[in-house]
């Protein structure tokens, strides 16, 4: 027993070893998303069938609200070095603050995001209101 | 007749391996780890350690319960731990098969396939509720035949082993003999990629034959761009979401479901739902096969 709890404790500081060389060896990116034709590529890859219309990109790239053909609103955040999708529904929470809208999907795992999307902050935070439910501006 | 786990000889090895990759990335393509992404399938296989070690003794009950019925006595002839070995590599592909087809069991498997990289500590990210999921009992037939549990539990442990040095970007490809017959790096991202192609491909362990027998090879295209993961993407890092979010989501759904489909949220594939709201990797691919079809007639 003593001997299993002491491999435990060993495993344990492996991991927060191995875990802080990654770290000190600077892995994981600063991913930011470059340009519309890279929120466009992320949205579709997240879900097949997704082709954005219209788009809006937080201006510090972290993350994107985009809408297809149907109507549909995904927003994109980014996930340690990569990007999470979720399509908005009438779950979704929307805050405005001049510039800056705070999106939440009703997942709080999935947590909220606030993106600075300039002047377009408000049209889009109106369009989220027509999801419905919770979405507010 | 061995009695331990060749798994725990081969921690250090994976330790050092993982210190090289790490270091492999830092000089090429540094986005290929994550700090936390890392700490998260690390923690994830020191919990499925405990959580095998508990169990362990209730499968081995359940083995050598059968074990005195067997069709034949098999003994540990050389040439039975061959054989061994083999089937029980042909046991782990069907296994991961239905993990991936029947929702009760990928709910325990999602967490493997829940980081969004790709690399040996992703090979580490393993379940907490295996045994849950029934797992064991692929390997119950070859009991049932009679092959010894201590070699059938040696054999997977190797079978493990050999499974943990294939998560990797940094190998393109092995030479042309190898991938015919071996799981390989690169048949391996094709069965981590989200990829309509790749869906539900690439379920072997140690051998790609069983693959290549049943029908569900695909080999890795350098035209099409992977991306790894789940098709609904965690994002999240908090280590109990990323060990039982499946398991509550069949709570939530056989909660909500009409009485009649209950019991599909179960067994049925994952993203199976009674109203079809929600998509399937064969819907997803279905819906990609005809955006390329679209695509070419245009």
């Amino acid at each position: 027993m003593l001997g299993q709890l002491l491999q435990l404790g060993g495993s344990l500081l492996g991991i927060l070893f191995l875990g802080l060389v990654c770290r000190k060896l600077g892995l994981g990116e600063d991913v930011r998303i470059s340009s519309p034709d890279e929120a466009r590529r992320l949205a579709s890859e997240a879900l097949c069938g997704f082709e954005a219309t219209d788009l809006v990109l937080d201006r510090a790239g972290i993350g994107a609200l985009l809408r297809d053909g149907q109507g549909r609103v995904m927003l994109l955040r980014r996930h340690g070095a990569m990007f999470a999708a979720r399509l908005l529904d009438s779950h979704a929470f929307a805050r405005l603050d001049r510039n800056f809208l705070t999106i939440g999907t009703g997942e709080s795992t999935f947590g909220k995001v606030t993106l600075d999307l300039g002047d377009r902050a408000q049209v889009w935070a109106s369009s989220l209101r027509h999801l419905g439910g919770s979405a507010r501006a | 007749m061995p009695d331990f786990n060749p798994v725990d000889y081969a921690v250090p090895g994976f330790i050092l391996l993982v210190l090289a990759e790490m270091i492999w990335a830092r000089a090429k393509a540094p986005e290929k780890y994550e700090p936390r992404d890392t700490l998260v399938s690390l923690a994830m296989g020191l919990g499925s350690t405990v959580a095998g070690a508990l169990t362990a003794g209730l499968i081995a009950a359940l083995y050598f319960a059968i074990y005195p019925y067997r069709l034949v006595d098999i003994g540990w002839q050389w040439w039975a731990w061959i054989a061994c070995f083999v089937l029980d590599d042909m046991a782990y592909y069907w296994f991961h098969r239905f993990a991936h087809r029947v929702r009760w069991m990928w709910a325990s498997h999602v967490n493997h396939h829940s980081s969004q990289h790709y690399n040996l500590s992703t090979a580490l990210r393993q379940t907490w509720t295996g045994t849950i999921a029934l797992g064991f009992l692929f390997r119950m037939p070859l009991v049932a035949i009679g092959f010894h549990p201590a070699m059938i539990f040696f054999c997977g442990g190797l079978n493990l082993i050999y499974q943990f040095w294939f998560h990797t970007e940094a190998i393109h490809k092995c030479p042309r003999w190898f991938e015919a017959v071996m799981n390989t790096p690169s048949h391996h991202r094709v069965h981590h990629a989200t990829n309509p192609l790749y869906l539900d491909k690439n379920f072997a362990g140690v051998f790609i034959v069983w693959d290549r027998m049943f029908g569900t090879f695909q080999p890795e295209l350098d035209s099409e761009r992977i991306h790894y993961g789940i098709v609904k993407q965690l994002g999240s890092f908090n280590l109990l979401w990323v060990a039982f979010h499946e398991w509550i989501g069949i709570a939530r759904d056989v909660w909500s479901a009409p009485w009649g489909s209950k019991f599909g949220y179960v067994w049925r594939p994952p993203g199976w739902s009674h109203d079809a709201s929600r998509d399937t990797s064969d819907t997803i691919r279905e819906r990609w096969l005809a955006l390329q079809g679209e695509a070419a007639a245009e």
